[in-house]
């Protein structure tokens, strides 16, 4: 199982380069100007005057609130003027699927020659996942999501994660070795082969494909693995290719090492005028 | 004695007179032993800041028998601030709990897709988090200082000149009532906050500060019902890129906010957004303030230089993940109050910056580096992405992890774990992002389709 690829998405946004981690201490608050005058209800912002050590902003009440004014026609809470139809997305509905009952996918409803069909399970919270992001709904204390992924067999997960390339490359390390296979007389040809097996599947695959072949032939490609040398250098390829899927793992590898010990060198900042020093 | 100029200050504690002890050498005995510097009078220390960091560190600097001055430019402002503090907190600083406006006792996490974990399952009939106003708990901190015989200046810090020498003291000019005033000290804690003059003066260096917005929205009684012990966190790009959303209940009102360290121009549209993910629970309410301050997200290149310490957000601690701020501020405060009382053998030594970092720094960063460093891995892995965040609130719903990382925050010590337990939740955590990042992986696919269609 590849743990690499959990880190192939967006990773959080750090610049590692020492002039721009020490960004600026101060921040500013722009004031806040309502931008509709005809809103009975208005907010001046107010910045503490402190001569730049401090600037933290506290909005105090111009007018104050009239009854009705403090409780908006739909009930909800009266935002500061220009920010209601700007900033809050109204969502058009919430998310409706026949299938998605009390919180949850009724599993019933995904049955197929009497299993369930996880994959259409998944496929459907890819769906309700993506939709929520595009509108995200308040959170009902009503009817609570309880759907988590754990309700979906770790098997369905790895039919889902790894068959797709490996599927892919275990048909071109076929062709590769059934037309290269009389090539085999030496280490480097079958750490060749291994450095082009990318999935683990694959690698299992080839690496068997060749011990058929060696028994079919006699070529002598397998009595290379009766050498440590030759054993440690195979682990080293299957390990490598399982963890590392795509040559952007590599990179993604490097700028994760960066980034872990990023915050350690920020701890270790204040320590570096002694070693100055003693230098 | 404090050369003051603008009130004369008779400290209670008087300084004691000591004569200078000198060395006498023999003509042939060319070795020197470094003498001990004692000083005439008593050590002057100045904390700028009086909240919970500097009211710490002035009482142990006050309690260790140094001339203590706390200079706070608004003792009764309320400062924006989640109000929360652990366990540990009350017994350890012996805070009264009359000051404790509510004690939250459950918790829910919500996720982006609204999957929501209840995180409090395994809190015990005795553990809670504690919420209290600043302006009260401040208050209460800064009297005690007083109490033990620091000196409470409200004043304005304008400016801090260095010293000329290594024995020359700093001198604070500082604005009181409309009148300038200066005051001569040996030693400056800086507890200023995010904003530190005090760090702008010894040239620390800066940080990468978050900003957390929030507004305190008075509720109707049935909807503040619902927040009377619970408090809420929210994650989602929605609400924020890098950090979480709040609804944590105050005294008669709750706030609600977000935070975001790379996106900060967009805060309010943030804000907007947990507005709307908590719309039916807030409905009715009316927003009575709206506040927002800088935090620190990782420590000053510079936290001590000369005879000057940074402590609390001044220096930049505050955790990540959490934005845990007020615990680890009184500790450092505290901390470095000690240290100075130590090094100094109760005022009656100078000390330098070696004893300072010796004594406090060094301390500190053994006592504390894990936690933070902790926290920031688990910012790192869960926050980044909203494939990240479904994982963490999957996770937060394992009763273990819930009684880990209760234990954790309450009471500030590495929690006893079973290492069984341990191996599953590793386990599950490694499944958990996993399937959370095959169905992110899979939501960017469809998005990409969805679009090359509509090319199409």
């Amino acid at each position: 199982m590849s743990s690499m690829a959990i880190f192939s998405p967006k990773l959080p946004t750090l610049n590692p380069s020492p002039s721009n981690s020490y960004g600026k201490t101060h921040f500013s608050f722009k004031p806040y100007l309502p931008l509709r005058p005809t809103k009975k209800l208005h907010f001046h912002l107010l910045v503490s005057a402190d001569n730049g050590s401090g600037v933290a902003a506290t909005v105090e009440e111009d007018t104050p609130l009239s009854s009705e004014e403090a409780v908006g026609s739909n009930g909800s809470p009266v935002p500061p003027p220009t920010e209601a139809a700007d900033l809050v997305a109204e969502p058009v509905s919430s998310f409706q699927d026949a299938r998605w009952v009390g919180g949850t996918w009724d599993l019933k409803q995904f049955a197929k020659d009497g299993n369930t069909d996880w994959d259409a399970v998944i496929d459907a919270e890819v769906k309700r996942r993506k939709w929520m992001e595009d509108n995200p709904e308040s959170s009902s204390n009503e009817n609570p999501v309880v759907f988590d992924t754990s309700i979906i067999p770790w098997w369905a997960w790895m039919k889902r994660f790894h068959l797709p390339e490996a599927e892919l490359l275990n048909g071109l390390t076929h062709s590769f070795l059934s037309t290269h296979v009389l090539e085999f007389t030496c280490i480097e040809c079958h750490l060749t082969v291994l450095h082009e097996l990318y999935a683990g599947r694959a690698a299992m695959i080839g690496f068997f494909m060749a011990y058929f072949v060696d028994s079919l032939t006699g070529v002598g490609l397998v009595d290379q693995m009766g050498n440590f040398f030759c054993k440690t250098l195979l682990f080293v390829a299957v390990a490598g290719v399982l963890l590392i899927r795509k040559n952007e793992d590599i990179e993604t590898v490097k700028k994760l090492i960066e980034e872990t010990t990023f915050y350690d060198k920020q701890w270790q900042a204040t320590w570096q005028d002694d070693n100055t020093k003693q230098s | 004695m404090a050369a003051h100029t603008v009130t004369s200050v008779h400290h209670p504690l008087q300084s004691l007179t000591q004569t200078f002890k000198a060395k006498t050498f023999k003509p042939q005995n060319i070795k020197c032993k470094p003498t001990s510097i004692v000083i005439s009078s008593k050590l002057r220390a100045a904390v700028i800041g009086g909240g919970p960091a500097g009211s710490s560190a002035a009482e142990a600097l006050a309690s260790g028998g140094i001339e203590t001055y706390i200079f706070e430019r608004s003792p009764e402002a309320a400062k924006p601030c989640g109000g929360a503090i652990p366990l540990c907190m009350l017994d350890e600083f012996s805070i009264p709990s009359h000051l404790v406006d509510r004690k939250v006792t459950q918790m829910k996490i919500i996720s982006p897709s609204n999957l929501t974990v209840d995180f409090g399952k395994t809190l015990k009939p005795h553990e809670f988090i504690s919420m209290l106003r600043r302006e009260v708990l401040d208050n209460f901190l800064r009297l005690r200082a007083k109490e033990k015989g620091a000196t409470l200046i409200k004043a304005l810090v304008t400016n801090i000149e260095l010293p000329l020498s290594e024995k020359s003291p700093y001198i604070i000019h500082y604005i009181s009532n409309n009148t300038h005033g200066s005051l001569t000290v040996d030693i400056i804690v800086g507890a200023d906050g995010a904003n530190s003059k005090v760090a702008k003066s010894i040239k620390a260096g800066n940080y990468a500060c978050a900003i957390a917005f929030q507004e305190r929205i008075q509720l109707p009684e049935d909807k503040m019902k619902y927040y009377e012990n619970l408090a809420e966190m929210y994650v989602g790009d929605d609400v924020s890129p890098d950090f979480y959303a709040w609804v944590f209940p105050k005294c008669d009102h709750v706030a609600v906010g977000t935070g975001t360290v790379c996106s900060k121009q967009n805060i309010k549209q943030f804000q907007g957004a947990i507005r709307n993910r908590v719309k039916p629970k807030i409905e009715g309410g009316k927003i009575i303030k709206v506040e927002a301050h800088p935090i620190p997200e990782h420590p000053r290149p510079t936290r001590v230089r000369g005879r000057v310490a940074l402590v609390g957000d001044a220096a930049g601690y505050v955790t990540k993940c959490s934005g845990e701020g007020i615990y680890f501020a009184a500790k450092s405060g505290r901390m470095c109050g000690e240290a100075i009382v130590r090094a100094s053998e109760n005022g009656k030594k100078m000390i330098d910056e070696a004893d300072l970092k010796r004594e406090y720094l060094r301390k500190w960063d053994d006592e504390f580096f894990c936690t933070f460093k902790f926290l920031d891995v688990l910012q790192k892995v869960f926050y980044g992405s909203n494939a990240g965040r479904e994982a963490l609130v999957e996770l937060c719903g394992k009763e273990y992890v819930q009684r880990m990382t209760f234990e954790s925050y309450l009471y500030k010590k590495i929690a006893k774990g079973n290492p069984l337990e341990d191996v599953k939740m590793a386990m599950n955590t490694i499944g958990s992002l996993i399937r959370c990042n095959i169905v992110g992986r899979e939501m960017m696919d469809d998005a990409f389709d969805g679009k090359m269609l509509l090319k199409l």
